[in-house]
């Protein structure tokens, strides 16, 4: 028995170095044929997106798959209250609009699409896309138009009807690229400054009359030394809070051509007194900061206002959602907006739009969906109950509250339409980063020099 | 036993296979009784030394888990490993076809990638030594006879069960600087002049997550010395004791010494976990905590799946891996020469 162990058998060190150079060629094996597959897929892929390109075309192989594929996947990140229920309003009128589309609706919750950007870059460069799915318009689009993995849909979807509709400003974040690719569905505003009534009046502030960002700081410190609440409600927990903030102080001094010129194209640079001179009343704007912004999220922030612990906050109007929520707190006679100081005339806008993958499972579910969402009956059923405005400007003022109807008003008389860094449509994802990171680093150090060298770095010329 | 039945099993099948072969070579050429003896004993020979060894025995034991782990596992790894030396972004497919280590020298030029990768080495430290301290020192209390002994254990032990997404949560409460109970009981006490906004000051903000961690953490600990411990006779405690050795030098002379082993396995386990330590950042801070906390892993995080550029964050994970096995290669080795393995 021994004997034959030691002629036959092999030691169990072999054993383990067998299977150890077994599984390294495996590991090699697999390489290669990851390799090889990536290319293989991306020929087929090729084709496949010819097929879908054309519009004739897509629709033979919509003809040719039937009913069979007809589901409608629709990913998004509409998962909170609200919003969730604003979606499902969107998704009743679809359905009595295309009652033969099946709807599989497949959320990836997470704010800002955290968990939405991870789930459909996957699938996307798997070839797999979803329907359709959310997505800021603009410059967040870039990596997808240049990727080529969007249809051109200025035929299909943006009918001469639709363009008559939209505002230029946000039809220019629907074509990133030249051509419409996204139909924005909603639009919230971010230079908005809101306050609590009582606080403000007990402080002796008049909101209204405070001319520039630098006039704010002075409102804050009669805040500050008239009341015991906290001047600005803020949170400094992740950077996005206070890069939406720096880029409004900057909207608020310099204007929409300085910010289009500085961040939309990147010179910033060329920019470098007014770019310090935000930065740094950012930074004074953070003494009169609640204690606890490091360690709560925006809506604790904004509960605060709600509580009448803060007098001011600067949010995009998704903030109002939570004082309508509140119970007892009106607006006008508790809380009320004013444009941000020295931003009268803008509309930035943050919105949320729908595109049209290549290598669609259902194309003419897909174009079903992206025209209804460029309606004046969607925009009305969703707007409302998600608290932005309508895209379009024909869509009947009824159903939105005071509110909202005083946003609309603002935003038919807005001379320009900006975009914004924090929510994407300005800067490409990979600036947006960057600049995120100027922040993160800005929001502990409070260093103005080296946010301004980071913001300098952020960009790509 | 059950190894000779499976030999017999064997030898019976290799006979039959011998019997058919004979009955085949018979009856295709006529049949020879020197070819028949010949074809015997040589498909015997190879049959036996084939189906014999251990080797193609054991075959059906490890080979599919082996493919599998190589294929879904270290062919996942050498996948990017590939991708890390291409320069892809975007949603272009990846060009194997130029291989280089430019991601690797713009992360060596990349501040972001320093300050990350310093952090994640005083994580690591860190952490892995506070945790196996206060897990030891717990062990050794709960060791000493304790009343509800298995009480206690559970509680200390609880933290380890709870998702890192609870308990970032909880931890966020902890240190609010104006609700949170850390503070309203440093006030409490009146030691006003420590409480501090943990989390955001940007001195005490990586010690906070680090001492959150090793909350969650130390109770593992606890239980890995405490198997230890138990498994010391009772023997060397009470020579210890007869020699005259009080408590604090029994444990420092006899008993610590022999948790060698408990300490290397607990400490592989805490460090890999720590170059990993995502989801308490994320739920915290987001993708991007700052300097004072950004780690390798939520850079890589960032890197790919909110800026898209993959080849780089294929180089940092690359980067963590090889420190994961700088980690556990050590461990591996001395289990090695041990026998262990």
């Amino acid at each position: 028995m021994n004997d034959e162990h030691n002629d036959s058998g092999l030691s169990r060190r072999t054993y383990l170095r067998l299977s150890g150079l077994a599984s390294v060629g495996m590991a090699g094996l697999a390489g290669c044929s990851g390799g090889g597959d990536g290319e293989g897929t991306t020929e087929s892929g090729g084709e496949e997106t010819t097929d879908a390109g054309g519009e004739e075309t897509s629709g033979e192989s919509t003809e040719q798959s039937g009913g069979s594929r007809n589901a409608l996947e629709l990913v998004h990140w509409w998962t909170a209250g609200g919003e969730q229920d604003a979606l499902n309003a969107l998704l009743e009128g679809f359905r009595e609009e295309y009652p033969d589309v099946e709807i599989t609706n497949n959320p990836a919750p997470g704010g800002a699409g955290s968990a939405l950007d991870t789930v459909v870059k996957n699938r996307v460069l798997n070839q797999n896309p979803p329907s359709t799915f959310q997505i800021w318009p603009g410059k967040a689009l870039t990596q997808y138009v240049e990727g080529n993995v969007l249809n051109d849909i200025g035929d299909s979807v943006w009918s001469q009807e639709m363009r008559d509709a939209y505002r230029q400003g946000v039809q220019d974040l629907a074509q990133p690229a030249g051509n419409y690719v996204a139909v924005p569905l909603n639009i919230h505003r971010l230079n908005n400054l809101f306050y609590n009534t009582s606080v403000v009046e007990s402080a002796g502030v008049d909101p209204s009359s405070i001319s520039d960002p630098g006039a704010l700081l002075e409102a804050m410190k009669t805040v500050d030394s008239e009341t015991d609440a906290v001047p600005m409600a803020h949170q400094v927990q992740a950077p996005w809070s206070s890069v939406q903030l720096w880029e409004t102080i900057f909207l608020g001094y310099n204007g929409a051509d300085a910010y289009q010129s500085a961040i939309v194209e990147g010179n910033v640079a060329d920019h470098e007194d007014a770019v310090r001179q935000s930065l740094q009343t950012l930074k004074d704007y953070h003494e009169y900061f609640n204690d606890d912004a490091g360690s709560v999220s925006w809506d604790q922030a904004n509960s605060k206002v709600v509580n009448g612990n803060a007098a001011f906050i600067h949010q995009g109007d998704w903030a109002a959602g939570q004082y309508k929520a509140a119970s007892g707190f009106e607006y006008e006679s508790d809380w009320n907006m004013v444009p941000f100081p020295g931003t009268e005339s803008m509309y930035s806008v943050v919105t949320d739009s729908f595109v049209f993958p290549k290598n669609n499972p259902s194309p003419e579910a897909t174009r079903k969906f992206l025209s209804y969402c460029g309606t004046v009956d969607a925009q009305e059923r969703f707007n409302p109950v998600k608290g932005s405005i309508p895209p379009r400007t024909d869509v009947p003022t009824d159903p939105f509250g005071p509110f909202l109807q005083s946003q609309i008003e603002d935003f038919k008389n807005s001379e320009t339409q900006p975009p914004t860094i924090a929510h994407g449509t300005a800067v490409t994802p990979d600036v947006h980063g960057n600049v995120d990171e100027a922040f993160a680093s800005f929001n502990e150090q409070w260093n103005v020099d080296s946010a301004y060298q980071a913001l300098a770095n952020a960009f790509p010329n | 036993m059950p190894h000779s039945i499976f030999r017999r099993l064997v030898s019976l099948g290799s006979d039959g296979d011998g019997d058919a072969n004979d009955a085949n070579e018979v009856r295709t050429d006529g049949g020879t009784a020197t070819a028949t003896g010949e074809g015997t004993t040589r498909s015997d020979q190879s049959d036996r030394s084939l189906l014999d060894s251990e080797f193609v025995r054991s075959l059906p034991f490890w080979l599919p888990p082996a493919l599998l782990m190589g294929l879904f596992v270290y062919g996942a790894i050498g996948w990017n490993a590939v991708i890390s030396l291409t320069e892809w972004s975007g949603f272009g497919s990846p060009d194997y076809g130029d291989l280089d280590f430019s991601m690797y020298e713009q992360m060596l030029g990349d501040p972001t990638f320093v300050v990350a990768a310093r952090n994640t080495v005083v994580l690591l430290v860190v952490f892995t030594v506070l945790s196996l301290a206060v897990g030891l020192l717990l062990a050794i209390l709960v060791d000493r006879d304790i009343r509800y002994e298995n009480t206690l254990r559970t509680i200390y032990l609880l933290p380890m069960s709870l998702s890192f997404v609870v308990t970032a949560i909880f931890w966020a409460w902890m240190y609010n600087p104006e609700i949170g109970l850390i503070n309203v009981v440093l006030r409490g006490v009146g030691l006003d002049f420590l409480a501090n906004d943990w989390i955001s000051d940007p001195s005490t903000k990586l010690g906070a997550v680090i001492f959150a961690l090793m909350w969650q953490f130390s109770g593992y600990c606890m239980v890995v010395y405490l198997a230890g411990l138990r498994a010391i006779p009772n023997d060397q405690f009470e020579a210890a004791r007869i020699d005259g050795a009080s408590t604090l030098r029994m444990y420092r002379r006899v008993i610590i010494p022999q948790l060698r082993a408990s300490t290397m396995s607990a400490a592989v386990v805490l460090m890999v976990f720590a170059l990993k330590a995502f989801d308490f950042l994320f739920v915290l801070f987001g993708d991007t905590p700052g300097p004072s906390t950004d780690i390798l892993a939520t850079m890589m995080f960032r890197e790919a799946f909110s800026s898209s550029n993959w080849a780089y964050g294929a180089a940092i994970a690359t980067v963590l891996f090889l420190l994961a096995l700088v980690v556990i290669g050590p461990y591996l080795y001395v289990q090695y020469q041990r026998g262990d393995l």
